[in-house]
C-alpha cells in the first residue's frame, strides 16, 4: 500500500493539494507521496509536507508534459496508491482522466471538498454539475481513488524545516507520438482576471463594439481588468477568449465584481461565484444576476456608468 | 389521443427559439421603438427554411404540415410580435391563396421566390369602408384584352411597404354579389399601384402596414387567381388558415408575458419577499399559465384537423377569439405584477400589451370570431 | 479523405433545473439538449469533412428514447449516427460511457479523428474523451480550438494552463474541443426535416461486452444556491452614490 500520491504541477497548487493530501494520509495512517518533473522543487515539497517523492526526468524540447502520462499510469499499477490526486488545471484534467482511462479507476473531476470515509474506506468528494446549477457528492471505494482538486479550494501546506523524506527518480518516458511545435505564453496585453482584485465585465447589453471604452474608462478608474461573457468573446468576437469568465473558461475571485449589462446565465454565474462583492447593472429587473448579486442597478448602463464614474470621483 | 408532438415538431420549436434567441430578441426593442421593418431577419428566415413551411417542396416550401408551422409562428411571437405576424401573413394570407387556388404555371411562378423569402408577399382586401363587412369593398377589375385593370384603394395591408408580390381583391361583377368578386396576383412593379399612406401603429411596430392604391393599374390577365368570381371564396378560406396563425401569435406573445411576470415575480422583493409568494400574483400566474395551455390546445386543434383533411373553420375561429382574447387580457395582468416598471418603454410587458390588442382586431374581430362560431352552432 | 466521428451526449438542459423542497435537485421540468459543447464538436466534425472531402458521422450512449438527440445531431450535418442504447444505460459513469464507446468504434467503425466535446453540460466531468482515447490506444489532444489537417498528419492548437500549445500528431488522433473553435451552425428547416432519413446504426447492451461495474456512488445532489442579498439601488444619481459609499463601507473599494 502506497497512501496517498499527488501530481504537483507547481508549487503554488502543489501545497494545496499537499494540505489535503496529508490530511488524508493521516486519515488511513499512510505516507504522502508527490509527483514531480520539477527537480529544483523535490525538496521543497517534502519540506512542505511530502514523506516521499517521485521525480519524473526532464523532457527532450519537442515532447509535451502528457508524454509523462504512461509513466505515472504504470508506476501508480505497480504501487497502487490508495488516493491519487491531481489539480484541475487543463493539463490536471486531461491527464487524470488518462491515467484513470488506463486503470479503470474511479475519478471525481474538479471537487471543492475531499473527505475520507473511514466507514467504507471511501473517498467522498463534492463537485459542481450541471453547469453549478447543482452540487453533488460522490463516493469511491477502489484504489486508485482518483480526484482532480479545484484550486483555491485547499489553502497551501506551510513549510516545516525538519521534515525528511527521500527522492526516488521515475524512468524516462517513451517518446510521445505528439510533437510539441511551439508553446506559447499568453499574451500579457490583457492582465490575468483570475488574479484581479476587481473586475468589471462586460456582457449582452452593451450595443456596439466601441462603447466597451466605457467599461474599460470604469475598469481604469478602480485599478481593475475588463471582463467579458461567452457571447462577447464567442459570438461577437469582441475581445478575446482570455478575458471570458465561466465555467469553461475563467473564474475570477475580485473582491469587487461589477457586471454591466451582463444577464447571468448559470455557466457565467459558476464563473464569478467567489467574488466577494457582485454588483450588477441591467436593464431587465428579471435578469438572474440580481439574485445572486451583493447590489443590483435597475437601469441603462449607458447612463449608470457615468453616473457612477461621477460618484467614484468625488 | 396522443398530445405529444413529432420529434421533428420539438426540433422545429427549438430551431426557431433558438434562432428567435440569435437574431430577434437582441433588435426587438428597438424595431419596436423605430418602427423599422427587420428586412435582415426575414431575409435569414427566408434562408433558413421558414418563409414557406407548410407548402410543398416542388414550389420552394418545406413541406410541413400546418401544425409544425403555427408552432414555429408561436415561437418567433414570443421575441417579437411583428416579425411572427409578418412571417404568418405572408404565409398564411398571401403564399395560401396562391397556393390553394393558383393554377400550375401561377405556383411555378410565384411560390418559389416567396417561400424562399426572396418575396414578400401581402393581402390587400381591407378597404376603408369595408373591413369585417367583405361585400361593401369598392375595387373593380375590368378586363380589357389580355389585361385586368384595376381601380380601388386597400387600407391596412400588412406588409404593404415591402411587398413584392400582393394578393388582392376585386369586383368584375359587382351585380353578382358574393359571386362577382375575384382575386389577382399583382406584382409590386405593376403600372398603376402605387404604395400610400404608410400607418404608425400602436402595437406590432415592426410589421408595415399602408393604404395600397390601384388607379389603372394593369395586370396580365394570367394572374387572375381561380377563376373570374372565386374571389370570396378564396378571401374565405384565406381567413380560416390564417387565424391559426394569428392564435399561434397571441399565444407565443402571452406565453413571452407569462415568462417575463414569472422572472419578475421571483424577483421583485416587497414586504420582505419576493411579490411571487402574494396570493393574488400566484393566481395570476396560475390563471395564465391555464388560458395559455387552452388556446394552445385550441389552434393545434384546429391546425390538426386541417393537416387531417377534416373541417376546422369553427375550431380555427374559436382558437383564435379565444387565443386573443386571454392575450390581450394576461398582457395586461403581466403589466399590473411588473408594477411601475412594467409601464416604462423598454420592459418588455409593455410592448407586449400593446402587441396583443391586434390579436383581436386583424383578420377577423373578435365579433367576426363569434358570428363564425354562432353560425356553426346555431345552423 | 478522413472519416471523422464525433461523440455527443443527450443531457436534460441546466435552464430547468428547480430546486425540489429540501434543496433536492428537481430535473422534472427539464427537457434535453445536444451538450453544449459537443455542438461545437459536431460541428468542427462535419467542417472538416466538408474541407477535406471525408465523411462525418455522430455517435452516442443513451436511451432507446433519446431518438429527438439523433435526430438534432443529424440535422447539424453528420451523414449517419450510431446509436448505443439501452434501457439500462441510466446515469452512466464516465468510465462505463468511454468502454461502451470503445467496444462499438472496435466493432469496428471507420475513423481516423475522434471528435468530442471539452466536457458535458450536465456532468461536466471532461473524462469521456480523454479515456476513450486510452481504451482505443489512440493519441489524446484536449482543449484544441483551432485544428489544421494536411493528409494524414494534424496540427492543433490547443489551450494549456500557461496560453497555447502547437502540437503536430499522425492520424488517427481523438480531439477534445472548446467551445471558441467555432460557432455551431443553427440547423434550416430542411435540415431538420431531412434528419430522420439518415441511416442510423444501433447497437443495443446484447450487442456489447458487459459494461464495467460502476466505480463511483452518488451519495447527495442538491441543487446549489448562489444567492445573495440583491440590495437594489435607484439608478439616479443619489442611488449611485448611495452605492458607491456602500462599497467603500464593506473595503470593496478604496
Amino acid at each position: 500500500m502506497t497512501g496517498v500520491w499527488i501530481l504537483a504541477e507547481n508549487l503554488e497548487t502543489g501545497r494545496e493539494l499537499i494540505t489535503i493530501g496529508r490530511t488524508l494520509a493521516d486519515n488511513i495512517k499512510s505516507d504522502l507521496t508527490v509527483i514531480t518533473w520539477q527537480s529544483e522543487l523535490s525538496q521543497e515539497y517534502i519540506a512542505y509536507g511530502a514523506d516521499k517523492v517521485l521525480l519524473l526526468p526532464a523532457l527532450p524540447q519537442d515532447q509535451p508534459l502528457q508524454s509523462y502520462i504512461p509513466v505515472i499510469a504504470e508506476q501508480a499499477r505497480q504501487d497502487m496508491p490508495e488516493i491519487f490526486l491531481l489539480t484541475s488545471s487543463l493539463l490536471g484534467k486531461e491527464m487524470a482522466a488518462r491515467i484513470a482511462g488506463q486503470l479503470n479507476a474511479g475519478l471525481g473531476s474538479e471537487c471543492t471538498a475531499l473527505r475520507w470515509i473511514e466507514s467504507e474506506a471511501a473517498l467522498e468528494m463534492d463537485r459542481l454539475f450541471y453547469g453549478g446549477a447543482a452540487v453533488q457528492s460522490i463516493r469511491c471505494s477502489h484504489a486508485p481513488r482518483m480526484a482532480t482538486v479545484a484550486p483555491r479550494s485547499y489553502s497551501p501546506a506551510s513549510r516545516q524545516e525538519d521534515k525528511r523524506g527521500t527522492i526516488d527518480e521515475l524512468p524516462a518516458p517513451q517518446p510521445s507520438p505528439v510533437k510539441l511545435l511551439e508553446r506559447n505564453a499568453r499574451s500579457q496585453a490583457a492582465g490575468d482576471i483570475s488574479e484581479a482584485k476587481v473586475v468589471v465585465c462586460i456582457g449582452r447589453g452593451f450595443m456596439k463594439q466601441d462603447d466597451l471604452d466605457l467599461a474599460r474608462q470604469l475598469a481604469e478608474a478602480l485599478g481593475g481588468e475588463i471582463a467579458c461573457t461567452r457571447p462577447i468573446s464567442q459570438d461577437m468576437g469582441w475581445l478575446p477568449e482570455d478575458l471570458c469568465i465561466g465555467l469553461s473558461a475563467k473564474k475570477v475571485k475580485p473582491d469587487l465584481y461589477i457586471g454591466l449589462g451582463v444577464s447571468g446565465q448559470i455557466q457565467h454565474l459558476t464563473g464569478i461565484r467567489d467574488a466577494r462583492i457582485i454588483v450588477a447593472v441591467n436593464q431587465d429587473a428579471s435578469a438572474p444576476i440580481f439574485a445572486a448579486a451583493d447590489y443590483g442597478i435597475v437601469g441603462d448602463l449607458y447612463e449608470v456608468v457615468p453616473r457612477l464614474m461621477q460618484a467614484l470621483s468625488k | 389521443m396522443d398530445f405529444k408532438l413529432t420529434e421533428e415538431q420539438e426540433l422545429v420549436k427549438q430551431n426557431m427559439r433558438e434562432f428567435a434567441q440569435k437574431y430577434v430578441d437582441p433588435i426587438a426593442a428597438e424595431i419596436d421603438e423605430s418602427g423599422r421593418f427587420p428586412a435582415e431577419v426575414v431575409a435569414k428566415l427566408g434562408e433558413m427554411g421558414y418563409m414557406g413551411m407548410p407548402y410543398p417542396v416542388q414550389y420552394g416550401g418545406a413541406g410541413t404540415d400546418y401544425l409544425t408551422y403555427a408552432l414555429a409562428v408561436e415561437e418567433l411571437s414570443k421575441s417579437c410580435a411583428a416579425t411572427g405576424f409578418t412571417m404568418s401573413v405572408h404565409t398564411s394570407l398571401a403564399l395560401g391563396p396562391i397556393n390553394n387556388f393558383g393554377s400550375e404555371e401561377q405556383k411555378k411562378k410565384f411560390l418559389p421566390p416567396l417561400c424562399q423569402g426572396k418575396h414578400l408577399g401581402a393581402f390587400a382586401l381591407t378597404e376603408p369602408g369595408a373591413g369585417t363587412d367583405v361585400s361593401a369593398a369598392t375595387t373593380t377589375a375590368v378586363l380589357d384584352g389580355d389585361e385586368y385593370v384595376l381601380n380601388g384603394t386597400k387600407t391596412f395591408t400588412s406588409n404593404g411597404p415591402v411587398a413584392d408580390t400582393f394578393v388582392t381583391f376585386a369586383w368584375t361583377d359587382k351585380s353578382a354579389g358574393s359571386k362577382g368578386m375575384s382575386a389577382f396576383i399583382v406584382p409590386k412593379d405593376a403600372s398603376g399601384l402605387r404604395v400610400g399612406e404608410h400607418f404608425m401603429k400602436m402595437g406590432i411596430r415592426a410589421s408595415q402596414t399602408s393604404e395600397i392604391i390601384f388607379k389603372d393599374c394593369r395586370i396580365p390577365k394570367a394572374n387572375l387567381l381561380g377563376g373570374e368570381g372565386s374571389g370570396m371564396k378564396i378571401a374565405m378560406n384565406c381567413f380560416d388558415h390564417g387565424r391559426i396563425g394569428i392564435a399561434a401569435q397571441a399565444v407565443g406573445i402571452a406565453q413571452a408575458a407569462m415568462e417575463e411576470s414569472i422572472a419578475y415575480a421571483k424577483e421583485r422583493v416587497q414586504f420582505g419577499k419576493p411579490i411571487s409568494k402574494q396570493q393574488a400574483v400566484q393566481w395570476w400566474i396560475a390563471d395564465m399559465a391555464t388560458d395559455i395551455d387552452c388556446a394552445r390546445f385550441l389552434y393545434m386543434r384546429a391546425a390538426w384537423l386541417k393537416d387531417q383533411g377534416l373541417p376546422f373553420t369553427k375550431e380555427a375561429s374559436m382558437a383564435k377569439v379565444f387565443g386573443a382574447e386571454m392575450c390581450m387580457k394576461h398582457s395586461i395582468k403581466a403589466v399590473q405584477i411588473h408594477g411601475g416598471y412594467g409601464y416604462i418603454k423598454g420592459q418588455k410587458v409593455e410592448r407586449l400589451m400593446r402587441d396583443a390588442k391586434i390579436t383581436e382586431i386583424y383578420e377577423g374581430t373578435s365579433e367576426a370570431q363569434r358570428m363564425v362560431i354562432a353560425n356553426n352552432m346555431l345552423r | 479523405m478522413p472519416d471523422i466521428l464525433c461523440c455527443y451526449k443527450w443531457v436534460a438542459d441546466e435552464a430547468y433545473i428547480r430546486s425540489g423542497s429540501g434543496g433536492d435537485l428537481d430535473l422534472s421540468m427539464a427537457d434535453y439538449k445536444i451538450s453544449d459543447y459537443d455542438k461545437n464538436a459536431i460541428e468542427e466534425a462535419v467542417l472538416l469533412a466538408e474541407q477535406h472531402g471525408g465523411t462525418a458521422a455522430v455517435i452516442t450512449v443513451g436511451l432507446p428514447d433519446d431518438t429527438k438527440g439523433i435526430k438534432d445531431a443529424l440535422s447539424r450535418g453528420p451523414e449517419k449516427a450510431y446509436f448505443i442504447n439501452d434501457p439500462a444505460f441510466v446515469d452512466l459513469e464516465p468510465a462505463q460511457t468511454a468502454s461502451l464507446l470503445a467496444a462499438a468504434i472496435a466493432s469496428p467503425i471507420p475513423y481516423d479523428i475522434i471528435i468530442c466535446g471539452e466536457g458535458s453540460s450536465d456532468l461536466y466531468a471532461q473524462q469521456v474523451g480523454p479515456r476513450l482515447a486510452e481504451k482505443l490506444g489512440i493519441p489524446c489532444l484536449c482543449y484544441v480550438q483551432k485544428v489544421e489537417l494536411n493528409g494524414s498528419e494534424l496540427i492543433a492548437h490547443r489551450k494549456s494552463d500557461e496560453g497555447l500549445e502547437v502540437v503536430k500528431v499522425s492520424l488517427p488522433v481523438l480531439l477534445t474541443v472548446v467551445p471558441d473553435i467555432n460557432n455551431p451552425r443553427l440547423p434550416g428547416l430542411r435540415d431538420t426535416l431531412a434528419a430522420g432519413k439518415k441511416p442510423v446504426v444501433e447497437f443495443t447492451a446484447e450487442d456489447l461486452p458487459s459494461i464495467d461495474t460502476a466505480a463511483l456512488a452518488t451519495t447527495a445532489t442538491k441543487a446549489a444556491t448562489i444567492k445573495r442579498n440583491s440590495r437594489l439601488f435607484d439608478a439616479d444619481a443619489a442611488g449611485i452614490e448611495e452605492l458607491v459609499q456602500e462599497l467603500k463601507n464593506s473595503g470593496a473599494i478604496a
